[in-house]
Order: structure tokens, then sequence, then C-alpha cells
């Protein structure tokens, strides 16, 4: 039986996570089984989708994993780890364990392990890399390649981030109390900025470079599925598919943005639509109301709007209210700045943003300019809008926004 | 977010160093590279050929045309480039702030332009 390559990367991608437990759990040793695990990988990529899956695919990568975890120990020629491999060995029927989703065991390792690569102890772009070569079993090469960085430069940032997962002791525990509290909120921060990453960066060719956005809708509906209960998961969950689901209308084929009031919104995908809609409406009520869920019901609003006009900003304004209060934060000050101006005028919006002007590096940020020039345009003010979006494009840094932000100031000034 | 850092000198002003420094100049730069290599934040690290070897580059007719020079008739040029990866300014700055001559001259900080599109 062939298999699609694509259909190998999927299956790859889920069991990804229970091969590395599954190995860190027999011999211990982070940084040495998480190569292994790669590696496997790496060979089950290259050989599946020609000579089809084997019966246990798990099992497969397992067993291959642990022999070259023992072939590289023995080219160390470390005699030392070597002993301590056999202790740990087990009689090889072992590693031929069951399917991928029977043991209740794998659900807090895989949990474990999310948890660990989001260890506080690194930084965001270590937590996301680690993430996704240990969780989602990406390779450095396909991990430099959506981050646009040499692979050397990856490679380094991970191996350093698996010396300080080592170096922490990676057990298993999971953390308990506050610090449970503090972790989820790390892991799913960074599945949002996976996202956010993926939202944003050009596609490239899918099979080499996956889709982060689709990854991170992945990772996340996977973590759904471990921690059911847990509101902020399902409203993270929901958030992503609400805003990916304008994705078809949010750019031109040739590349250029079109702003949520521009959007063909027959091009949004429904089916994205209404299952974030469903997760969101299900959440809510349990009445453990986080920013995540808050973002989620504001995106839900402007995607239940026909059009822009039948937008209910009144509710939006609710949200944002609601949000300031549970995540404080100055860009959802400004977002908020713009619900104002559509609840009570622009005017009310600029004294709002005037406000957030305080801030010297707020004021300086291209965002907040952007906005006052959206403000000053509904204020009907076309020459000092026009004087800002030309402000704002020379402070971004993203390419496809600046030339956004120079159109917009060379449509009021002509 | 992606940062090119540029440090700029002349023939002039690196003869006025006497050359016993060198050595320990050179590796404190070195060291300065591989604790950023280390980190996955310096993608890379690279020093400039001397000025007269630059050139400028045209075609004209559809044949390359070369002729001698830096673009511009500066008393400073582009001694070095380093190209970082980071989390955020704040973290680039700080280390455009560790670099080992910036108790000297300043570092010429850049942002890169990238093809990220933020949600409208």
């Amino acid at each position: 039986m062939t298999v699609s390559r694509g259909e190998v990367e999927g299956l790859l991608r889920e069991l990804a996570p229970q091969v590395l437990t599954a190995l860190v759990r027999r011999y211990g040793q982070f940084h040495l089984c998480e190569d292994a695990s790669q590696e496997a990988l790496l060979a089950a990529a290259q050989q599946w989708p020609s000579g089809g899956l084997p019966d246990n695919p798990r099992g497969w990568l397992i067993t291959v994993a642990s022999r070259r975890l023992m072939d590289q120990v023995r080219s160390e020629q470390s005699r030392r780890a070597r002993e301590e491999l056999v202790a740990a060995a087990t009689p090889p029927f072992e590693l031929l364990g069951p399917p991928a989703d029977a043991e209740p065991a794998d659900r807090d390792d895989s949990l474990a392990l999310l948890f660990g690569c989001c260890h506080p102890d690194l930084s965001s772009p270590s937590q996301i890399a680690l993430t996704l070569r240990a969780v989602s079993g990406l390779s450095t090469a396909q991990i430099a390649a959506a981050f646009g960085v040499p692979e050397a430069t990856m490679a380094q940032r991970i191996s350093r981030a698996k010396q300080t997962i080592a170096g922490a002791g990676f057990d298993f525990s999971l953390p308990t109390g506050v610090e449970r509290t503090e972790r989820l909120r790390a892991v799913l921060h960074v599945l949002y900025l996976v996202f956010n990453e993926g939202y944003t960066a050009s596609e490239g060719d899918t099979l080499t470079v996956p889709a982060l956005s689709d990854e991170a809708i992945r990772l996340t509906r996977w973590l759904h599925r471990l921690l059911p209960d847990d509101a902020e998961v399902a409203g993270l969950l929901a958030l992503m598919l609400l805003t990916d689901a304008r994705r078809p209308a949010r750019t031109l084929p040739d590349g250029s943005l079109v702003p949520l009031a521009e959007q063909d919104r027959q091009q949004w995908d429904q089916a994205k639509i209404a299952e974030g809609t469903a997760l969101i409406s299900a959440a809510l009520p349990r009445g453990e109301v986080g920013p995540y869920q808050l973002q989620a019901a504001i995106a839900a609003v402007h995607d239940e709007a026909k059009t822009m006009a039948d937008t209910d900003w009144t509710q939006i304004l609710g949200l944002y209210d609601l949000l300031e209060l549970a995540a404080p934060n100055p860009f959802t000050a400004l977002n908020r700045a713009v619900a104002v101006a559509m609840v009570r005028g622009p005017e009310a919006g600029l004294e709002v943003i005037a406000a957030l002007e305080a801030d010297k590096r707020m004021a300086r940020h291209h965002r907040l300019i952007a906005t006052r020039a959206h403000l000053h345009e509904l204020a009907g003010d076309p020459g000092t809008a026009a004087a800002d979006y030309l402000d704002a494009a020379r402070r971004a840094t993203s390419l496809p926004e600046r030339r956004y932000l120079a159109l917009q100031a060379s449509r009021l000034a002509g | 977010m992606k940062y090119l850092l540029l440090i700029y000198g002349n023939q002039e002003k690196w003869a006025s160093i006497p050359a016993a420094e060198w050595p320990e100049a050179i590796a404190r730069q070195d060291a300065f590279n591989r604790k950023y290599r280390a980190t996955g934040e310096l993608i890379g690290a690279y020093g400039l050929a001397d000025e007269v070897q630059a050139r400028l580059v045209r075609r004209e007719n559809g044949q390359p045309a070369v002729t001698d020079g830096p673009y511009l008739e500066t008393k400073e040029y582009i001694a070095s480039f380093y190209l970082l990866d980071c989390e955020s300014e704040e973290r680039a700055l700080q280390i455009a702030a560790d670099m080992p001559f910036a108790d000297v001259d300043p570092v010429e900080f850049w942002p890169i332009l990238h093809e990220a599109k933020p949600d409208l």
C-alpha cells in the first residue's frame, strides 16, 4: 500500500511526541533521545512514501530510534553512558508498543514534553524552535526555512535549548498549582506566536516549509484533546480558526494587504468560522473567561457580520473593555480605540489614542500612528491622516504593511 | 526580527591602534561572535576588505562595467557587518551595545524589513 508524502508527514507529526517521550522514558538523556527520534522520523519520511507504512508505525519509529541511540552512544565510545543504557534497556517486544492512542500515560507524557519545551529558562524563539522540533517533529532545516534563518543558526538555537531542558532535569513530572497555570500560559503563548508567524509569513512550498499557522492549529487542536476542560485552550483554538478563516480574503494575488473593511467576505472559510464559533460558544459560559476567549469572541463578532456595516461594534467594545481588564496591553488598548471610534465617533477614539501616547515607545510605534491616521480620516481630516500614514509607513518593518500604509498616504494626498 | 549592525572606520584610525593591542582586540571580537552564535542570534559576522578593493559594478550595453572605489566619498567606510535574528528590538540593541568597540565608536543599527503580513 503506497501512501502520499503528505499523509506520511501528517502521521509523523502525530507520532513525533509519542516516540520521543517513549524514548526519554526508557533511556533518559533528553538531548540524545531527541536526536535519535529525529533521525527515525527522517528515515520514515524517506522510506514510507515508496515502501508503504509498517504494520505498527509507532513501534517501527521507536525501534529505529532506539537503534540510532545505541549507535550514537557506541560511536561516542562513552562507556558510562552505554552502561546506563544497557541498564535501562528493555526487551525489544516492549518497544512494539500499543497503538498510538491507547495509553493514558502517553497523554501526560506528551503534555509534559510540551510543557518542557516551553520552560521559562528559554527565550521565546527557543521555546518555539524546540516545540516545533520535539513536539511537531519538524526537521531543523524545515524550521530554519520557516523562520528565514540559516540552518546552522537554528541548529544552534535548538541544541542550546535542549541543553537547557536537560540541565533543568526533564523528568516528565507535570507542574501543579500556580506553576501549572503559568506554564500552560507559556505554552499557549508559544502556540499563538507560531500561529502568528505562519499567519504572516509568505507561503512557501508546503512540503518543505510546512505552513506554521496550520501546524499551530494542529498542535492546539491536539492540546484541546488532551485538556478538553480548559476554556483558554478552547479559546485559543477558536481564535486561530476564526482568524485563519479570513486568510483567503486578506491578501490579493500580488501579495498586497486587504484590510478587514474591504475584504470579500464571500471568501471567508465558513467551516472554520462555524467550528471556531461553536468552540467559543461552549467555552464562554463556563465562566473562566481569559484573554484568548475574549479575543476569539471579538473575532467571532467580526466573522458573523455579513458586511462591515453590519458589525456589532457595541458588543465588540464591551468585549475589549473586558479584555483590557483581563490582560491590559497597549495593543489591546489601540484596538479598543477603533471600537470606541465606531461606537462613539472618531473624536472619542482619538482621545483614547492620545492617552496611549504618554508611553514614548508606543507613541513612535507604527501601529499607533496608523490607527490614528485611520481615525483622522474618519473624522474628516485627510491632511493629518495622510501625514500620519506616511509616518507610519516609515516606521513599519513589514514590507507589505509598509506598502499598504504608503498607498493610503498617497491616496489621501492625491 | 532581523537586524543589521554596521561598524565604520578607515585606515588612519586602525593604523593608530598599536600592533600589540590587535591580538586582544581580535580575541574580544571572536569571543563576541562565539557568544552570540551559540545563542542562535548571530546569523553572520563579516569583515570587509580595504576600501581600495571596493568596486562599482554597472551594466552598460548588456556588458558589466567595473570601476574602482566605494559609491560614496566619505571619511569612514563600512568595516564589518553583523546579521542578527532576535526576539525583540530591545534584545538586539542589547547585543549591539555588547559589541567590543561600542565603547569607542557607535554601532549603526538597522532593522531589516520582513515579508510578514499583519492582520488588518
